[in-house]
């Protein structure tokens, strides 16, 4: 069962994913950890979705603080869906800070959100490490009653754990669920960030060593994570793009180690949150200020299938 | 001379009984830990036949109703539980022996890393509820693939030094050690 991921890890070195634009950091982000080609759209502009048919979803994480940040980004999530019309949000976790009262799952999810939500957009939420794990059976976060769960958009299916407690059953769940899947997108999705560059937190060793054998194993393609108070992509590691967002309503100035080996790009000087699109071959993403400044963009390139990428580069077998 | 030290020796040796060595010294600690996790699961499904399941619902109020109910539930039937009614004073030495190798083998960066988000000197105490306003230690996956494995409803969890089993869905305390965990450093 090894010579899949081996030949998997191979064809990503030759023909994987790569950075068709990587575009970043307005003229606000002057924390901005690398910087790269000017942006492709103009300030306060969200790009259109490219492809008919594709996966569009919003990403935000550590949001439950009721603050007046939270219902900003809440607001600019709401303008951003006029122009790139996403299905569904995904939650990186700590979904409510602090007491958990019925009202606080009001003025901390369901009012910044209120616009959203009355359009059916739907939400799927991550348990964050503030969350009380009974929030799965909140319906409006779509857990299904479950930790740790996995649903299907289109050509992709997302795998949503509980990074809190990654148990031996749930590490089992995973590599079944993973096994399992032919979709052509595989994404995962979680609090903790396997890789980071955040000086409170950084990186995940433990964490990693138990998740990404899986991942690299069964060819997850993307994996987001919060729980650092910031934006920031992640260099491509073992052939597997990592995001984390975890500045959609707490931020951590400055938290960014600045000239680390992880980065690709970084914004730790305002709130954001991030769009995605699956399409047939590529993902689009695009960042966003609570200001609705471009923050980061670019897209990436499906992988080839690693059967077909072992028959076209016989080297790599 | 010498060699008949080493005849006598050989004599001996052959003549002793087989030494009685127990190949896991915590085997019969983990049978009875089981035991007392099983007792305790019956106990709560008494609890829960009175407190029905909560199902997936858009009113939050409902979620924690039946989570308090439940903590309450638990904690009457509970009420004379003392630290280490489950998890065991002979299980006791083999958790602070798994923790303090855990935490030898752990850079000053991933301790600190563990518990910087909570206080020190919090106050916890069994059939209390896990202090919702502190977020929950992460338990490290190496850590918990040392650990015995409980029914989804109960977890380990960590807390300043203490080590909890927490009833996840009663938000409860259900059993504890103290000073388990090595000294946080400064």
């Amino acid at each position: 069962m090894r010579l899949p991921h081996l030949l998997f890890a191979a064809a990503l070195s030759i023909s994987g994913f790569t950075w068709v634009a990587a575009t970043p950091l307005g003229q606000s982000t002057s924390r901005a950890v690398q910087r790269a080609a000017p942006p492709q759209a103009p300030a306060s502009q969200v790009m259109p979705p490219r492809e008919k048919d594709s996966v569009r979803f919003a990403i935000i994480g550590d949001t439950g603080t009721g603050t007046s940040s939270q219902y900003e980004v809440g607001t600019q999530l709401t303008k951003a869906r006029q122009t790139f019309p996403f299905e569904f949000v995904i939650m990186l976790g700590d979904n409510i800070y602090g007491s958990e009262r019925p009202q606080d799952f009001v003025n901390k999810f369901e009012k910044p959100y209120q616009a959203l939500l009355d359009a059916k957009v739907l939400f799927y939420a991550a348990l964050g490490n503030h969350d009380d794990p009974t929030q799965r059976f909140y319906k409006p976060f779509n857990m299904n009653g479950e930790r740790y769960y996995t649903f299907s958009k289109g050509s992709a299916r997302f795998f949503v754990l509980d990074s809190n407690y990654m148990d031996q059953a749930q590490i089992k769940w995973l590599e079944e669920q993973l096994s399992r899947s032919n979709d052509r997108w595989k994404i995962a999705y979680f609090h903790h960030p396997l890789y980071s560059s955040g000086e409170k937190h950084g990186s995940e060793v433990d964490l990693r060593t138990q998740v990404e054998p899986l991942f690299m194993k069964y060819g997850v393609d993307v994996v987001f994570a919060g729980h650092e108070h910031f934006y920031e992509r992640i260099k491509p590691q073992n052939g597997i793009y990592y995001f984390i967002e975890g500045g959609s309503a707490k931020l951590r100035k400055g938290d960014i180690r600045r000239g680390g080996p992880l980065t690709a790009s970084g914004y730790d000087t305002d709130f954001s949150f991030m769009l995605a699109e699956l399409g047939k071959d590529t993902m689009q993403f695009q960042v966003l200020s609570r200001g609705g400044k471009p923050v980061d963009s670019g897209t990436l390139r499906l992988a080839e299938e690693p059967a077909k990428a072992a028959e076209s580069n016989p080297a790599s077998r | 001379m010498r060699m008949l030290l080493v005849l006598g020796f050989t004599l001996f040796s052959v003549g002793a009984a087989p030494q009685q060595e127990s190949v896991n010294p915590f085997a019969q600690s983990m049978v009875d830990y089981k035991k007392r996790v099983d007792e305790y699961m019956k106990l709560r499904d008494e609890i829960t036949k009175k407190i029905p399941e909560v199902k997936e619902t858009g009113d939050p109020g409902k979620i924690h109703a039946r989570e308090t109910a439940l903590g309450a539930g638990i904690a009457k039937a509970r009420a004379n539980a003392k630290p280490g009614d489950i998890l065991g004073a002979d299980m006791a030495v083999h958790f602070k022996r798994i923790l303090a190798e855990d935490w030898k083998s752990r850079t000053p960066a991933d301790r600190k890393a563990l518990f910087n988000e909570l206080p020190r000197g919090v106050k916890i105490g069994i059939n209390q509820p896990y202090p919702t306003t502190l977020p929950l230690v992460s338990v490290p996956p190496k850590l918990l693939a040392m650990l015995p494995m409980l029914p989804e409803t109960l977890e380990y969890r960590l807390i300043d030094r203490y080590f909890l089993l927490r009833d996840r869905d009663a938000n409860l305390v259900i059993d504890m050690l103290s000073d388990v965990w090595p000294q946080r450093d400064k």
